[in-house]
């Protein structure tokens, strides 16, 4: 009879010698430190720097299945994150429906507008340039239109009351619950997220974003792949916009609709990280939001536009330097261990 | 609506849509040529009123003298930016692509906000609400002005693609890259050359507007944002469609603005974009050529 120990040693050696298993025991260590680190971290303000890090972590996913595994010019991807934001509240504020039933029906919303984005400007022989041009100035126009729709909050917004805390609304005197919530999220979205990597669909958006010509002509309905490539990342999106908003308490145009926070929170992670890649969001994720508050606390606290300039210089550098991501690093030194491994049991 | 103000609403428009025009030419001209969305087009006509503030503030210079100065230098800009970043990505996958000119966007934002802050900056100049009455039509002088500045240099562009030898060259890659390079056009250098020179008419529009608008960091990324629309509608990469979608689109946002108010016109640009995207994707002009 084989031991417990036999049987783990034979799944570690397993896991060891496939890199996307290992890209995911990377991820879930990585997302096991967050998880403890409640223990160590007392101050409300790091705490709250760990809990962003956890919800980017989340909506890196979310646009790395699009983007990353699709090659889809979805830039503004903001505009699903938006849309379930408003879901939320509303939903909250308006109906007294709670969050919990508000998170999933911020997904619908987001990947019904993605349909309909999607069947503008994704038939099959449409440039993808359009893709990336329309989505823009949809963002565009939806903020303008928020702003003058006031059973949104208009210009101004809505917020989250605050008045007695409780599981069922989702409002919480501490931190750590939504800490909890937020690295939930991430589980769902890395099995998610390697689920699609692994099936027949996860090979259908590599052979779209690699030639999508190619593609067709090997009889792949391109349109329908792109579509639910999309629909999957806005929905994702929706979800974490629905937890945004409850986290924050505050919703409004100018601060959602922007290309600004569309870079920080949903495109920079996966970037850094290795785009397309599995534990791109997870890697990236960890030093987005923290580098940032770094630089912010540190060096240039009274002067404006330092998060645009490290932005700005993050996606030149990761483009031009980095097109593999941390987890491209993660990736060599890897295969160098494997390669020791292999020749000592050889 | 009388048919005095329907002329005045075109009128207007036509303003309007002179500038578009000019900034949708720089960038329908870099995307024919290198099939590259100039995401950071915005950005160079912000940076093209930044130096006629300071060409105003430091030097004394009306803003219509500084034209020739964001010119030479935002085609330097354009230039370096293509030489140095957009070319090392030429044949990479177009997310690389987008991501790398958000990025150059977001920096060059960025930098003029860490410079010179995020408040608006306005140039004041004796003629800056003078108007001029012809045929009961009002016509504002800075805006006549930055009207025809921008159809001479749109114009001027024109002619030289058309007859000189580097336009020509243009032209010859716009139509075929592997061509143009086994008739011994410099390609690379062709490129450089055309994203300066895209940069460069964008800068000219940012300066003719610079009597009539406030200037901040993120002003161009509403022209920006326009351009792509008139690119689109203009087909893209077609130099006489951007320029005719760019008067299209002027005159579509002044009856908008007529009928709705000014801060929802982008939503009638917005459904242009979509009527356009669903019917007639390949724009106004179905073939390419630059």
């Amino acid at each position: 009879m084989r031991t417990f120990k036999n049987n783990l040693k034979d799944f570690l050696i397993e896991t060891f010698m496939d890199w996307d298993k290992m890209q995911l025991l990377i991820s879930f260590v990585v997302l096991l430190l967050i998880g403890l680190s409640p223990l160590v971290v007392k101050s409300p303000y790091y705490m709250g720097i760990i809990i962003l890090t956890t919800l980017y972590i989340f909506l890196g996913i979310s646009w790395n299945i699009v983007a990353g595994f699709a090659g889809q010019l979805l830039i503004a991807h903001i505009i699903f994150l938006a849309v379930g934001a408003y879901t939320t509240i509303v939903l909250n504020n308006t109906y007294g429906v709670s969050p919990w039933i508000g998170l999933p029906l911020a997904g619908v919303v987001a990947a019904i507008l993605g349909v309909i984005v999607s069947f503008i400007t994704l038939r099959y022989g449409l440039k993808m340039d359009y893709f990336a041009l329309f989505t823009i100035a949809l963002m565009v126009a939806l903020k303008t239109l928020f702003q003058k729709w006031k059973f949104v909050g208009g210009a101004v917004g809505m917020w989250v009351r605050l008045n007695n805390p409780s599981w069922e609304k989702m409002i919480f005197k501490a931190k750590e619950p939504y800490l909890y919530i937020a690295l939930g999220l991430v589980v769902i979205g890395l099995l998610i997220q390697y689920r699609i990597y692994k099936s027949k669909i996860g090979k259908y958006f590599l052979a779209i974003r690699e030639d999508e010509d190619a593609a067709e002509a090997l009889g792949i309905n391109t349109a329908f792949y792109k579509t639910l490539a999309v629909v999957i990342g806005a929905a994702l999106a929706g979800v974490g916009g629905g937890f945004y908003v409850m986290y924050v308490n505050f919703v409004e145009p100018l601060q959602v609709f922007n290309l600004g926070l569309n870079v920080e929170i949903l495109m920079a992670a996966p970037i850094i990280g290795g785009l397309g890649s599995l534990a791109g969001p997870v890697l990236g994720g960890i030093l987005n939001k923290p580098i940032v508050e770094f630089i912010r606390g540190t060096l240039a606290a009274e002067r404006s536009g330092t998060s645009l300039i490290v932005y700005g210089t993050f996606l030149i550098i990761s483009i031009l330097f980095m097109p593999q991501g941390v987890t491209g690093v993660f990736y060599k030194i890897y295969l160098k261990l494997r390669d020791r491994y292999v020749k000592e049991e050889l | 609506m009388s048919s005095h103000i329907f002329m005045q609403t075109i009128v207007n428009g036509l303003f309007t849509g002179g500038i578009y025009a000019l900034v949708a030419i720089g960038l329908t001209l870099i995307y024919g040529v290198m099939s590259i969305l100039n995401f950071a087009h915005g950005e160079f006509l912000m940076l093209g009123m930044y130096v006629a503030y300071w060409s105003f503030t430091l030097l004394g210079l009306d803003p219509y003298l500084s034209i020739p100065i964001a010119a030479v230098l935002i085609f330097l800009v354009g230039a370096f930016i293509q030489r140095g970043l957009v070319q090392r990505v030429a044949d990479s996958h177009p997310l690389s692509q987008i991501i790398l000119l958000l990025g150059v966007s977001m920096l060059i934002m960025g930098l003029v906000q860490f410079f010179w802050t995020a408040d608006p900056k306005m140039i004041h100049v004796p003629y800056e609400t003078e108007v001029f009455i012809w045929q009961d039509l009002r016509f504002s002088i800075p805006r006549t002005v930055a009207f025809f500045t921008a159809m001479f240099s749109a114009l001027l562009l024109y002619l030289f693609l058309q007859f000189t030898r580097t336009g020509k060259a243009i032209r010859a890659v716009s139509q075929s890259k592997d061509g143009a390079l086994l008739m011994g056009i410099d390609v690379k250098f062709i490129y450089m050359l055309t994203f300066g020179i895209g940069a460069a008419v964008t800068a000219i529009g940012g300066v003719v507007l610079t009597p009539n608008y406030r200037m901040t960091p993120t002003f161009g990324q509403a022209f920006g944002v326009i351009a792509f629309v008139v690119v689109v509608l203009g087909t893209m990469g077609n130099f006489i469609g951007a320029f005719l979608g760019g008067l299209i689109i002027g005159v579509v946002e002044a009856f908008a603005g007529f009928y709705l108010g000014g801060d929802v016109k982008i939503i009638a640009s917005m459904l242009v974009f979509i009527i356009i995207l669903m019917f007639k994707p390949s724009g106004l002009f179905g073939g390419k050529n630059a």
